[in-house]
């Protein structure tokens, strides 16, 4: 119950925090409208009708990645630098509870950056939003969703080590929009990559959200990406544990958590 | 006395990068011993770089020791950490420390989650704290529209939130106005009669003089010198003349 409350509150403290920051607002206002306008005109000669899968899910799964990951990992440096980072390290609640709850509440304000995707898609382009399969859609909304705070929150630990967090988090941004497949399939990258993308939990579950707003065709293929995304994530979860044991001793013995 | 603060040999050493390749490895503190007892007010004084901050880091679990060590309420600092820091709690100067885009009452109401205090209780304990630092009529008001002294008022208020056993201030005073200076030095008084431990690091000498009852003088990272106030100042006549001779500046 603790944990919950804990989780909960760092939630709150975080939304009200990120709201305020101009570069939040950017990031959930204005990139996805700027995504958007981009990917559709980059689709408009591509031979591609459905613009929902690829110009909404993209700009809007874009505008979500960007959010999550310059936030919650400018998070830790932001902590750093105001001197709460220490303080809320060694508080006696677990660190884990408390980064978790922060990045949760980046991402329910990132939902928004699907919303406004959506209407950019509707208002300027006239798009359809027909989803074929609603249910599951919803499902593997919420499957992206958890995928993204676990890949956040190990983004978030590694960035304890170092005080460079800034130029981590800009290198890591848009490698994972390319390799999960967010803007075009992960078909299209050559096969040594697309070993990686399939490493990569989020892969399967936008592979997830396309399937299901086009329609599914084999249930089975379905449910075998399911499978695939809940083992690829539970196992980044046990190693995402794994490696804030490591990180806590870490930090300690290099004595990264103060700016000096 | 009870011992609640054990350091004995304690080492810590930083890595330094030189250029691309080179490393320096930099002792900021050289093997020092002292005993802190249950209620006493502690100095740790020293000149900048004399290596008061990285002991009190490793006092709260926040660094791990080179080598040495230790304890504090008879657990270690690294690797006994969960059973001490629900009861201690630390202030470190300056204008850092709190949520400036919340209100002071929400930084409150949050640090106290974390330091798992009952809702029931939580209320009360943050009005009285709020009080205590003469921040009860700004508590809804954000800390970014906080002067320097109100925003360490409320890092003070932060670091007493979960009712410390032990409370270790760095420089607490630092950038605080007369009237703020002498607030926190009543509350350090009223909280050595509740029987709380407080170890504290300054450079103001005759706040040291007036609220410590032991304290250990650091330069480069050991102890020159280590006792009660009037032990350490021998024959001279004031607490300064004294500090100045031992950490190798001019007496005039």
């Amino acid at each position: 119950m603790k944990k919950i409350v804990v989780i909960y509150e760092s939630m709150l403290v975080q939304m009200r925090q990120s709201f305020v920051r101009p570069m939040f607002k950017f990031c959930l206002f204005f990139n996805p409208i700027i995504s958007t306008i981009l990917l559709y005109e980059m689709y408009i000669n591509s031979g591609e009708t459905n613009y929902f899968a690829y110009v909404v899910l993209g700009s809007g799964l874009m505008g979500l990645w960007g959010c999550i990951c310059f936030s919650s990992a400018g998070d830790i440096n932001r902590e750093r630098h105001s001197g709460t980072l220490a303080i809320i390290y060694t508080a006696p609640v677990s660190f884990r509870e408390i980064v978790v709850g922060k990045i949760m509440g980046n991402t329910i304000l990132s939902i928004f950056s699907f919303v406004m995707s959506l209407l950019v898609a509707k208002i300027l382009f006239h798009i359809e939003i027909d989803i074929k399969n609603p249910f599951y859609f919803l499902f593997s909304f919420v499957a992206t969703i958890v995928v993204f705070v676990i890949i956040a929150t190990i983004v978030a630990f590694l960035l304890m080590l170092s005080r460079k967090t800034e130029l981590y988090m800009n290198c890591i941004e848009v490698p994972l929009i390319m390799l999960s497949g967010f803007v075009f399939p992960v078909d299209l990258l050559p096969k040594p990559l697309q070993l990686f993308s399939r490493l990569i939990p989020s892969t399967y579950a936008v592979e997830l959200l396309r399937i299901t707003a086009c329609g599914i065709e084999d249930i089975n293929n379905f449910w075998n990406k399911v499978v695939l995304l809940t083992g690829i994530s539970l196992l980044y979860v046990l190693g995402a544990r794994l490696l804030y044991r490591i990180i806590d001793k870490r930090v300690r013995i290099k004595g990264n958590l103060n700016v000096v | 006395m009870d011992k609640i603060i054990e350091v004995r040999n304690l080492r810590r050493e930083y890595i330094r990068k030189k250029g691309i390749r080179n490393k320096e490895t930099i002792v900021a503190v050289d093997g020092i011993s002292f005993e802190v007892g249950r209620g006493e007010i502690f100095g740790l004084l020293g000149q900048n770089g004399a290596g008061k901050t990285t002991t009190i880091k490793m006092l709260t679990t926040l660094l791990a020791p080179t080598a040495g060590e230790c304890k504090v309420l008879g657990f270690d600092c690294f690797g006994e950490e969960e059973k001490i820091r629900n009861k201690i709690n630390f202030i470190f100067g300056g204008e850092t420390g709190v949520y400036r885009r919340l209100t002071a009452r929400e930084n409150l109401r949050y640090f106290s989650n974390l330091y798992m205090l009952n809702s029931s209780k939580q209320k009360e304990r943050i009005d009285e704290i709020l009080e205590l630092v003469d921040l009860k009529n700004r508590a809804d008001d954000l800390a970014e529209t906080f002067s320097k002294g109100m925003i360490q008022r409320l890092q003070i208020a932060r670091g007493l939130i979960n009712d410390p056993e032990i409370i270790f201030m760095d420089e607490p005073t630092v950038g605080l106005d007369p009237v703020g200076a002498r607030m926190l030095r009543n509350i350090i008084i009223k909280l050595k009669e509740q029987g709380k431990t407080v170890l504290l690091t300054t450079h103001y000498l005759q706040e040291a003089e007036e609220l410590c009852d032991k304290m250990v003088i650091m330069k480069d990272g050991r102890i020159v010198k280590s006792g009660v106030p009037s032990e350490i100042k021998g024959g001279y006549v004031t607490l300064e003349d004294a500090y100045i001779d031992l950490v190798g500046g001019q007496v005039s």
